[in-house]
């Protein structure tokens, strides 16, 4: 693709020495052609644990009823609507990555695109089953959809918020699925290529027969492009419509217009947060340090510390809103969130939320691996007490006094929020076990641009100044899969 | 025609083959090798595939067969025989009377389900209490004994009526007493029943004491006037009502009926013609009535006689010594006593203590205000309460010394409801030959020698007479469902006479009722009741010696003074505790404070706080060397020092719904003067533990919110328009929606804030009418009540003329004593633009063509996002199968307590959203009656069952449409107001301000 040297001030995408491509597909289907590792088989486990009380917790809810849960007359949503949205929120990095990136030519999405489109996907799962889990009589959940129908001329209600949300998440799953399985052709068939027996045959069948002739990746190529496309406005449109089922209401607290573009920053946020969080450890057990680089890890806690910053001002816009709006049941509603009975839940988010990314301002902060990581938790973690406090605090104390009450979880609502993050991982374990977690013909195209490989061979041939040849080897100072050693070698012979 | 052809099957058939002809003789072509399959080598072969694939593939089949059976079809079946009055969907009304008011009983194909006040009545004609709305359930009560027993036995009725009458014989033998403890009699047939009795066993004696006595005024009366009688009151005359700790409105005689007469004066007619009542009250706990008074001065129990000395004083100008040293209420008796003095004719004192003493001072008081034959009716006197606790003593007594060869108890359960009930334990014992009337075998029963389960009044033929001269009859609307006999009947049988006892309640009507008065039993029963009593009773002057009662309740009040006193009283839910197995009424919140399913301490905080007590905490009572431990409630208004406990509760044999609930506080009471106290010397200390009462509402005041608006009547009679906030023209409303014709009915209503008295009738009218499940003690903890109707209550706290509504500011208030206190009942507002419907993914709730917003349970797929949207918070999720679920075994979860459901509304299952229909069935089945007959629907063909049960006549509905109906008249009311009318949902129930009456300063 590139007729001329990418800049030497940018960063390599790709570390490693004497990389070839043959290297880059051994390295990442070293987790899909052989036997699983401990570390894996720990983790399924767990998470097997954690799906199964989904399962019993779901399945118990489903037994018994809703009223397993702590709700009540006053607060008819709680953690099931908490635990939907901040599963579609986090779903949101996967979309953004691979879509708005590649609009952009960012580059360095390549590396991180197919774990974050698995994650987005996973987590769609997770929050559709919310959708369901959550009615009275889940059944009939069917009935949420347009269905031509024999119980005469019934029709969804195309005012309702959630029928939007229905018509929303569906698309979201079905356009990023077929996204994420477009991408994952190419790799599917070089895993086919390189199998034997009935393995070869199952993933020539996933393959779609796939034969890598220019035309294929000529329409690969415009598949991927038209999807991104398609994609980038359901990065907007999704979360969107999940605040519109509080913003259209009349619950103050709720009835906020600046609900849009305050929950997708959120989105954003949280994803990005569960994308480091996710492959901070994937580069480490399963080797991808050389892929997966500290490029990657800082420029997404930069759009951490950006989303987080929006967050937060979103927060105080509501705050002096309330105050502004001189309606009393506006006025209370925040004056209740902040020093309310559930203060504390405020306090977490705003901690969590708006104080916590504000560290990454700092370089050694924002580079060091696990402070990332703790914060990458820390903010999904705020993210999650952001929709409580959105949802329970506004409910429990509305219009008239005599109907507030306390919202207090059971072990259900915990069952099942735990259980789906349980569910979330078995779901990506098993991905990760049978589909290759990197692209690997889209890391293919950064070995020729912007690979240190690349890069050091073009130092010692003398292309750059040294002053920014000088720059580079300071910036790689921070990579911890980079040696000295190849520092220094990044000299003109 | 007869053919002798002969088609072959087969050239074998046609050859007769030698093997054509063998296996023709058998079914099948090959032997079937059951004999090998079966025996025991067959049995332990292994399977070959194909068999199994055979027997799978016809296994699978015959399930998926079966398994495509439509689900089974429960087919009515219609009558053989139809009865004439009966037709299937249609409900027939009969008059009855409960507890002596004048009823009709709707049934559907022969079962009770609702019961509505009689219009045609006499006394309270307009609406029931919650205590007879939910008198239907015990209808179909399953604690219920179904047989007459006999040392715990069940026996034939002639069994036990053999063993009765040598009872009875071996006692009148002895020449030993026959009593008949019973609660008060006030029924002709019953008494003539008993009549029959003392004939042939002349030692029988009547002994009536009831729970909750009023024997301090019977016996004041008979020391003042002569007539050992309770009077009957007419509020309806009263301006000035002084109510000194009696509930007048609640649980004090006859308290619905006061709350009809009393409003009249009160309410937005009245109002509309400038005029007002005035209410004070002085007392302890902040009681339903209390809670409406305009002014309210928390007291002491034992300062009740001498708020009452005072206030003689100030009125005579004498000065008898031993008058109040409460500063607040020496200010407010001067202001009452010159209103008093003011209004003579029209003003009365009334008391809820059962002393003689006080009584009697409130008689000379009385007579001091011309109450007497204005107000107060001597001649047309109550006959509610006429027990003596004195003729009790008497019979224990007597019993205890084995005088009693015979005691039979009728609607009585003084083991439980008796102060001192080892006493009467004690006496039973002592007594040869006992025997319950009780249709359950409660706390007395259980310890009697024989039991003769005695009907539902609803099963029943018999009458009463509430109030002499008026006479009402009951009549059964259900053949007897179980073994039970009548206990007239059962007197009768044991007379040695063999009339039935409709034959007897006729008869008796006939010679001793309807003589002269030129009306017939048929006519009876349509009108259900008959007033002989004189149109007003005439006036009379108390004979009092002030000083020596005064001094008397000087000396008496020091044996209940004390650093705590503690306040029994009865609670305006469950009452006295015989109702206690009612759900319906378990689940109805005490007006004030919102408490269902128990009995507590209520206590003011700051004496809380004292104690270092918060929410869910417990204490000891103890009070005349007894105590008990109950959960605590902070309750603003209660006088400082004291403690305020419901009886009633406690039961320990009632039945599933009531057993245990609560604790019992009948053992605090005592014995003064030879009249029950329920108030008490006492003391409270913080018990170990913590428990959390399940109240419905937890937050108690307004916030400063405009919900609730009210005014003064001096502000209102300036301007009518007084704090209601109307903005009318001034404000000019935008609309987004589409506006929709309504050009048939538009269904809307219109609640008098002035009027509510908080009594919650409505609800349990609501619950029963509506088949609204009751979800027991755990679910309403955890805030999931279903009452489509609420009762919300607020406070406002007073101190130092300051007004505090929230919740911040009455954190530094020092002085819970002084409270005013709003009731507004709440429930689906209909709203025009209403936000439940926008949001309904489903289009399960929808608006009608006539305002009105309908829920179809059978689309609703249960996201609650409704519930959520609604800023009313009225709608009711089915979190479980309420009414069949075995974990709600309060009521529902049996067949035979299904009867009670109403066939024209839906029982809701799981995970559905419900809400007020506006009584959908009922205005379709007036909508239907009108069509039938021909004509418009007018004005008042539909009743809701709240307002059908609204004594103070708070609730009115109808149609908005027509200019001329009387919710329109209402509604152009300048006090009404819409809540949260700001956020332009355009609710269809309109409020009015409430308007307090006062002192101006």
């Amino acid at each position: 693709m590139s007729s001329h040297n990418e800049s030497i001030l940018r960063e390599p995408l790709m570390t490693g020495k004497d990389i070839t491509y043959a290297q880059i597909t051994d390295d990442i289907l070293l987790p899909v052609e052989n036997k699983p590792n401990k570390a894996w088989w720990i983790g399924f486990i767990v998470a097997c644990v954690g799906a199964s009380l989904w399962v019993i917790s779901v399945g118990y809810t489903f037994w018994t009823g809703i009223g397993a849960w702590g709700l009540n007359k006053t607060v008819g949503w709680a953690w099931d609507i908490t635990d939907f949205v901040w599963w579609v929120g986090i779903g949101h990095a996967g979309t953004l990555i691979s879509a708005v990136l590649l609009l952009f030519r960012q580059n360095w999405r390549n590396s991180i695109n197919r774990s974050a489109e698995a994650m987005t996907i996973f987590a769609v799962i997770c929050a559709a089953t919310y959708v369901v889990a959550h009615m009275g009589r889940p059944w009939l959940a069917y009935w949420i959809f347009p269905l031509p129908n024999q119980f005469g001329s019934l029709w969804v209600n195309f005012n309702s918020p959630l029928v939007w949300d229905a018509f929303a998440i569906s698309t979201y799953f079905t356009v990023s699925l077929v996204f994420w399985y477009c991408g994952l052709l190419p790799d599917i068939a070089s895993v086919r290529d390189r199998a034997t027996g009935l393995r070869k045959r199952i993933y020539s069948i996933f393959s779609f027969g796939w034969n890598g002739s220019v035309k294929t990746w000529q329409r690969f190529e415009i598949v991927s492009l038209i999807l991104a496309g398609i994609s980038t406005p359901l990065v907007l449109s999704v979360h969107t419509i999940v605040s519109m089922d509080f913003a259209t209401s009349v619950i103050p607290g709720w009835h906020t217009t600046i609900f849009p573009p305050y929950f997708v920053a959120g989105a954003i946020f949280s994803g990005f947060a569960m994308v480091q969080t996710l492959l901070l450890i994937l580069r480490k057990v399963l080797n991808f340090e050389h892929y997966i680089t500290m490029f990657h890890i800082e420029a997404m806690n930069k759009i951490i510390m950006v989303t987080g910053s929006i967050v937060g001002v979103a927060y105080l816009t509501e705050l002096f809103i309330a105050w502004y709006s001189g309606s009393e049941y506006e006025m209370y509603a925040f004056a209740n969130r902040v020093a309310g009975p559930y203060a504390w839940a405020y306090w977490a988010m705003m901690t969590c939320n708006v104080i916590s990314p504000q560290l990454f301002w700092f370089k050694k902060i924002r580079t060091s691996i696990p402070i990332s990581w703790v914060l990458s938790i820390v903010v999904n973690i705020g993210m999650w007490f952001e929709r409580f406090v959105i949802i329970v605090t506004s409910l429990h104390r509305d219009y008239l006094p005599s109907s507030w009450a306390m919202f207090y979880p059971t072990w259900v609502d915990v069952g099942i929020f735990v259980g789906s993050i349980g569910l979330f991982f078995v779901l990506f374990l098993l991905f990760l076990r049978f589909l290759p977690g990197i692209a690997i013909a889209e890391v293919k195209l950064l070995l020729k641009s912007s690979s240190l490989q690349h890069k050091t061979k073009l130092v010692q041939e003398g292309a750059f100044p040294e002053d920014q040849v000088e720059f580079f080897r300071e910036s790689l100072r921070k990579y911890d899969s980079v040696t000295e050693e190849e520092i220094n070698a990044l000299r003109k012979k | 025609m007869d053919s002798n052809k002969k088609y072959w099957k087969g050239l074998e058939e046609l050859n007769q083959t030698p093997a054509f002809v063998k296996e023709s003789k058998s079914e099948f072509a090959e032997p079937i090798p059951v004999e090998d399959v079966l025996n025991e080598a067959g049995l332990s072969t292994r399977t070959p595939r194909r068999d199994f694939l055979k027997a799978l593939g016809f296994g699978l089949g015959a399930v998926t067969l079966a398994a495509c059976n439509r689900t089974p079809v429960h087919k009515a079946v219609p009558y053989v025989i139809k009865p004439e009055e009966i037709t299937p969907g249609i409900p027939n009304y009969y008059a009855s009377s409960f507890n002596g008011q004048s009823i009709l009983v709707k049934t559907r194909e022969g079962r009770p389900i609702f019961i509505e006040p009689n219009p045609n009545g006499v006394g309270l004609t307009q609406g029931t209490d919650a205590t007879t709305v939910a008198s239907v359930l015990d209808l179909y009560d399953m604690s219920k004994l179904q047989n007459p027993q006999l040392d715990g036995k069940d026996v034939e009725w002639s069994k036990l009526d053999s063993t009765v009458i040598a009872a009875l014989n071996k006692a009148a033998q002895a020449g030993k007493q026959i009593a008949i403890v019973s609660t008060t009699v006030n029924s002709p047939s019953t008494l003539a029943s008993i009549a029959k009795l003392t004939d042939k066993y002349p030692t029988t004696s009547l002994v009536q004491v009831d729970a909750v006595s009023y024997s301090g005024i019977i016996e004041a009366n008979k020391n003042s006037f002569g007539k050992a009688v309770v009077p009957s009151y007419n509020f309806g005359k009263a301006q000035v009502v002084v109510s000194v700790a009696a509930d007048f409105l609640g649980s004090w005689l006859s308290g619905e009926e006061h709350s009809q007469d009393f409003i009249k004066n009160r309410d937005y007619k009245s109002l509309k013609n400038g005029k007002m009542s005035r209410h004070i009250q002085f007392e302890s706990g902040l009681s339903m009535t209390g809670s409406n008074a305009d002014v309210r001065i928390a007291i002491k129990p034992s300062e009740e006689g001498a708020v009452l000395i005072s206030l003689y004083n100030e009125i005579t100008g004498q000065s008898v010594a031993g008058g109040t040293t409460n500063a607040k209420a020496q200010t407010a008796i001067k202001l009452v006593a010159k209103e008093l003095v003011a209004s003579k004719g029209a003003a009365v004192v009334v008391a809820g203590a059962n002393d003689v003493n006080i009584q009697s001072l409130v008689n000379a008081i009385n007579t001091q205000l011309g109450a007497y034959g204005a107000i107060i009716d001597l001649d047309n006197y109550s006959k509610q309460y006429q027990g003596s606790d004195s003729t009790f003593q008497q019979f224990l007594t007597a019993a205890k010394g084995g005088q009693v060869g015979v005691a039979l108890f009728l609607n009585s359960n003084p083991v439980y409801n008796y102060f001192n009930s080892a006493d009467v334990e004690e006496a039973i014992k002592k007594v040869d030959f006992t025997l319950s009337f009780a249709d359950r075998k409660d706390e007395t029963a259980s310890l009697l020698k024989a039991i003769a389960p005695v009907p539902n009044y609803l099963e029943s033929w018999g009458d009463a007479s509430a109030k002499e001269g008026v006479y009402t009859v009951v009549q059964p609307t259900i053949n007897p469902i179980y073994n039970t006999r009548q206990a007239e009947q059962s007197f009768l049988v044991w007379a040695g006479e063999t009339t039935n006892i409709y034959d007897f309640v006729r008869q008796n009507w006939e010679t001793n009722i309807l003589a002269g008065t030129g009306k017939s039993w048929k006519e009876v029963l349509q009108a259900g009741y008959i007033s002989k009593a004189t149109a007003a009773g005439s006036a009379y002057s108390a004979n009092v010696d002030v000083a020596s009662v005064a001094a008397a309740i000087v000396a008496d009040a020091k044996k209940i003074a004390g650093e705590v006193e503690l306040k029994l009283y009865e609670s305006t839910t469950l009452r006295d505790g015989r109702y206690a197995n009612n759900a319906y009424l378990q689940e109805l919140p005490d007006p004030v404070s919102k408490v269902t399913w128990d009995n507590y301490a209520a206590i003011n905080p700051k004496f809380a706080e004292q104690l270092g007590l918060g929410e869910n905490g417990k204490v000891t009572v103890e009070a005349n060397g007894k105590s008990i431990e109950l959960p605590v409630v902070l309750q603003p208004g209660q006088a400082m020092g004291t403690v305020s406990v419901a009886v009633g509760y406690g039961r320990t044999s009632v039945g599933k719904a009531g057993d245990n609930v609560g604790k019992n506080a009948y053992p605090l009471a005592s014995l003064i003067n030879g009249t029950v106290q329920f108030a008490a010397k006492a003391s409270v200390s913080k018990a170990s533990g913590t428990y959390e009462l399940a109240q419905t509402q937890t937050h108690h005041t307004i916030e400063g919110r405009n919900i609730i608006r009210e005014t003064t009547f001096a502000k209102y009679q300036k301007d009518p328009n007084s704090e209601s906030g109307r903005f009318a023209d001034s404000h000019k409303t935008y609309d987004l929606w589409n506006k929709y014709e309504q050009p048939g009915h538009k269904w809307v209503m219109a609640i008098d804030l002035n009027a509510c008295t908080g009594c919650g009738s409505c609800i349990v009218a609501c619950n029963v009418e509506n088949n609204i499940p009751v979800v027991g003690r755990d679910e309403v903890r955890r805030r999931r009540e279903m009452h489509w109707l609420r009762i919300d209550r607020y406070y406002t706290i007073e101190e130092n003329g300051n007004k505090y509504s929230k919740e911040n500011d009455i954190a530094n208030v020092q002085d819970f004593e002084n409270v005013t206190v709003v009731h507004q009942p709440m429930l689906c507002q209909h709203c025009e633009h209403a936000p439940c419907e926008t949001v309904c993914p489903v289009l399960a709730t929808v608006h009608s063509s006539e305002g009105l917003n309908h829920m179809a349970y059978n689309r609703c797929f249960g996201t609650r996002y409704c519930a959520n949207n609604c800023p009313y918070k009225v709608r009711r999720f089915n979190w479980f199968n309420y009414w069949n679920d075995s974990r709600f075994d309060n009521y529902l979860n049996n067949e035979f307590t299904q009867l009670v459901l109403n066939p024209d509304v839906t029982t809701r299952s799981r995970g559905v959203m419900e809400k007020c229909s506006m009584c959908i069935q009922r205005i379709q089945a007036g909508k239907l009656t009108a069509k039938m007959e021909n004509r418009k629907l007018v004005d008042g063909d539909v009743k809701m069952a709240c307002q059908a049960a609204c004594s103070a006549n708070a609730i009115i509905f109808g149609d908005a449409n027509d200019p001329e109906s009387e919710v329109s008249k209402a509604l152009r009311n300048e006090r009404v107001y819409y809540v949260l009318e700001e956020i332009n949902v355009q609710p269809n129930i309109g409020y009015m301000t409430k308007v307090r009456n006062t002192f101006e300063a």
